[in-house]
């Protein structure tokens, strides 16, 4: 196959396949290897100097690579082999599609995920605006609209829109794509509440998405093989949640880059041994690195909670914070699953009402959905994890299509500083697309603002 | 046209007389947004409802406190009124989480000191299920027993039937004021005709009802001067506010059509007069024409703006949308696309709400979509 023939796809698999060809002991400080790396697109430069930053986080890195290799493997040929693909948000769990042997695509971390093609992903934004989403839309949802758009990722057989009443833009993007390119949807909607009568009304909703995967798949869901996926997720959670618990501890010895792993990982691959894999090596890590007093280099000065997004067009964002400035990012909210129940196998009646608990507690959805200072919304999530973690300080990316969070910063931020006495920095940018706000100039205004903390 | 210059009036301040005669009579006035909530049991419960509006207000300095740049304007306005005290003549705020601007303005209102003694959120599904349709019920009857409680009232059956009746009668009246504009001479500008909307939502229905009955009696006589003009329909955001089509029709076209929330939508779907009041307010309101925050139903939509392009045989469509607004920004994008299709002419055209309205820049856009369809006519 000649490049030109490559889709976006054949291309972020090379990549991981090329990233694995490196043999696990190599030195990467040799004067060869950062010649290939200089060969790499930018966002994967970053992205190799953020996941080699130490050997610990390189453990980690390679393990992620590992998952990611096999999963983008199953997406490229999934054609071939029959199956389904499913593009879903990052609120909905991609459990019920892989115990459906469907393959499920996390839009966003799509997107993310496109920023290591050559020409990165800011290309295909443009054209989905050009071809007429509105420019203030989310760039996760502009990056792969626009990658359809040029014909580099191929339609899915499926949507499902699973954030209605949590983000207008994320919802309304799924409806577009759906409207727009022809491609069959299924909506679940998010209840305004978070009590009983609000989850039983989503759980009505998810199983008559899951009978309509039924009929898409044309496989009838199986227990055993539910139960499978299930017991993958349940284990995975076990660990994600001990790594959680280990941020507790002074110095933080999770490394920052984690978080970032952690997404990609927890909404791509949950539900699969590459997963479990993932976060039991993870796990060793950070337990080893705890028992070595290991933290951010040279000393743990400030702990830092990202109060919603994070910036992931550019991963030395860690490494910075970690290196330069000894700053531990605790957590974001993008990746906060403290919530997550530990789902019951009896029956497929229990697995389905358990992955749809899941998702209630997934971030946005948990945080964003009906009023802010409701029981576990954002007020509450914000303060639990701010103090959980012990954070010095909160931070508001201020990713700009998240105008729900915008509308309701303020409120949250002001309580924060009332209750807990701790300062709240306020960023304007957008997570996937550095021409809003560069890293540089993020990086100087955070830099500022640790400056003031003393 | 007398009755069009008494309608004018209710819309010129906030507090027009209607409001001064309820403040009088020490009936409580409460403030609402969307067209999902069932007006009619304010309106049993003997209070005026009235709906918020960002009219009135010159800056957003307030309100850009709390709300955001990247939140629409039509919100920080409303907002604005709310926390400098245009609102402060109501007893009660009751809000929808009709879209993430609106409802975010609803709770720093809420928050804020110039909340009022009632404020209430009724949440609406965004799906058109049966699960939907129940939980939707669930949250009416919430509603009403809130009304209830707060304003120490009893809505009784009669009274709501009695409501559903007068609501009937004004989409009625309404839809024939539509009728008249959809001919060839229509008696009204879309200016007017905004205004006539507006009015509907700041005063009694019943008092709106006779004079709306006057004014067509009047406009069926009136001789419209509008034959031979660019006949355009208007669908979108929220347009309270007659700057756009003001512009529009300077440049020598007129709106005779529309499809807005406070315009068509409202008024198409009758209640059913013969079942449970009730339970048919909830059948209604929830299964009225969908706003985009209605997923899984573009194809309703497009259905009904054809419709409404036909009936109105209008030689254009303005997609409008204020800034922000994805709601309508991601529907108009495709109804560009489909309207184009079938060779009908649209112009998708993002504007700032109230004092932050864009009017040159909009002008020149309208300019040249007019002498498009001016080439093609």
């Amino acid at each position: 196959m000649s490049d030109q023939d490559k889709n976006a796809i054949d291309r972020i698999v090379e990549l991981f396949q090329m990233s694995s060809s490196l043999p696990e002991d190599v030195d990467v400080d040799l004067p060869e290897v950062q010649a290939f790396v200089q060969t790499l697109p930018e966002y994967l430069q970053k992205s190799f100097k953020a996941g080699t930053a130490d050997p610990d986080t390189r453990k980690m890195s390679l393990e992620f690579n590992k998952g990611l290799a096999v999963y983008f493997n199953s997406l490229q040929s999934a054609r071939e082999e029959g199956k389904k693909i499913a593009f879903v948000p990052f609120n909905f769990g991609p459990e019920i599609l892989y115990a459906m042997d469907m393959v499920p695509v996390c839009v966003e971390v799509l997107t993310t995920m496109a920023q290591g093609l050559e020409e990165g992903v800011t290309e295909y934004m443009d054209l989905a605006v050009e071809r007429g989403l509105p420019e203030t839309m989310c760039s996760t949802h502009k990056g792969v609209i626009g990658l359809l758009e040029a014909g580099q990722v191929e339609k899915p057989d499926l949507i499902i829109d699973g954030a209605l009443g949590a983000c207008d833009p994320n919802a309304k993007a799924m409806e577009y794509l759906s409207e727009k390119f022809e491609i069959p949807a299924l909506y679940l909607d998010i209840p305004f509440y978070s009590d009983e009568r609000a989850l039983d009304y989503y759980v009505e909703g998810f199983k008559k998405v899951v009978a309509n995967l039924e009929d898409v798949s044309g496989a009838k869901l199986d227990p055993d093989r539910l139960r499978e996926v299930v017991e993958y997720s349940n284990q995975a959670s076990e660990f994600f949640f001990e790594i959680n618990d280990l941020k507790r501890n002074f110095p933080n010895p999770v490394p920052n880059y984690y978080n970032q792993l952690h997404v990609g990982m927890k909404y791509f691959m949950i539900g699969t041994p590459e997963a479990v894999d993932f976060y039991r090596i993870a796990l060793d890590v950070c337990k080893d690195r705890l028992r070595r007093g290991a933290g951010v280099t040279p000393e743990e000065k400030i702990r830092a909670f990202f109060m919603y997004t994070s910036f992931y067009f550019d991963p030395t964002i860690y490494t910075w914070l970690e290196e330069e400035m000894g700053v531990t990012f605790l957590l974001d909210i993008i990746g906060c699953f403290d919530f997550n129940p530990i789902i019951d196998t009896t029956s497929v009646d229990t697995m389905l009402r358990g992955l749809a608990e899941e998702m209630m507690n997934m971030p946005m959805t948990r945080q964003l959905k009906g009023k802010w200072d409701m029981p576990t919304n954002w007020l509450d999530d914000t303060l639990f994890y701010a103090k959980t973690y012990n954070a010095d300080c909160c931070i508001f990316s201020g990713h700009l299509a998240c105008k729900q969070a915008w509308g309701a910063f303020k409120l949250v931020s002001d309580v924060v500083k009332k209750e807990l006495g701790l300062p709240v920095l306020r960023l304007e940018g957008d997570g996937w697309d550095g021409r809003i706000s560069s890293m540089s100039t993020i990086k100087d205004q955070l830099e500022e603002f640790f400056a003031t903390l003393g | 046209m007398q009755a069009l210059d008494e309608i004018s009036r209710v819309v010129t301040t906030l507090e027009n007389d209607y409001v001064a005669e309820c403040i009088g009579q020490d009936k409580k006035i409460v403030g609402y947004v969307c067209s999902y909530l069932p007006e009619e049991i304010l309106h049993a419960a003997d209070i005026l409802p009235y709906r918020i509006t960002g009219q009135g207000c010159e800056d957003t300095s307030l309100a850009d406190t709390y709300l955001a740049r990247v939140n629409c304007t039509f919100a920080r306005c409303c907002l604005e009124n709310a926390l400098s005290g245009r609102f402060d003549f109501l007893a009660g705020a009751v809000f929808v989480n009709g879209c993430d601007h609106i409802r975010r303005a609803f709770e720093n209102w809420e928050a804020h000191e110039k909340r009022r003694p009632y404020m209430y959120v009724l949440p609406v599904p965004h799906v058109l299920t049966e699960e939907a349709t129940a939980w939707y019920g669930e949250e009416v009857l919430a509603f009403k027993q809130s009304v209830e409680n707060h304003f120490g009232v009893q809505i009784s059956t009669e009274r709501l039937s009695e409501a559903v009746a007068i609501y009937n009668e004004t989409r009625r009246l309404v839809r024939r004021l539509y009728d008249l504009q959809a001919g060839d001479n229509p008696p009204l500008t879309g200016v007017q005709m905004l205004k006539v909307l507006s009015a509907a939502t700041r005063m009694p229905k019943d008092r709106f009802n006779q004079i709306l009955g006057d004014l067509l009696e009047e406009a069926a006589e009136a001789e419209g001067g509008k034959d031979g003009k660019i006949r355009l329909l208007v669908a979108g955001s929220i347009m309270d506010d007659a700057d756009l089509v003001e512009n529009v029709e300077d440049l020598g076209a007129v709106v005779v059509a529309d499809t807005l929330c406070m315009g068509s939508r409202s008024c198409w779907d009758l209640t059913d007069e013969k079942r449970d009041p009730l339970q048919a307010l909830i059948e209604r309101y929830f299964h009225h024409i969908p706003c985009p925050r209605m997923y899984g139903h573009y194809g309703e939509r497009l259905a009904f703006l054809k419709e409404q392009v036909e009936r109105a045989r209008v030689d254009g469509v303005i997609l409008e949308q204020i800034k922000f607004c994805d709601l309508h920004g991601t529907d108009n994008a495709l109804l560009k696309r489909d309207l184009e299709k079938e060779n009908i002419p649209a112009l998708e055209l993002e504007r700032q709400y109230g004092p932050l309205a864009d009017a040159g820049r909009v002008r020149t856009r309208v300019q040249a979509f007019l002498e498009r369809i001016g080439r093609v006519r």
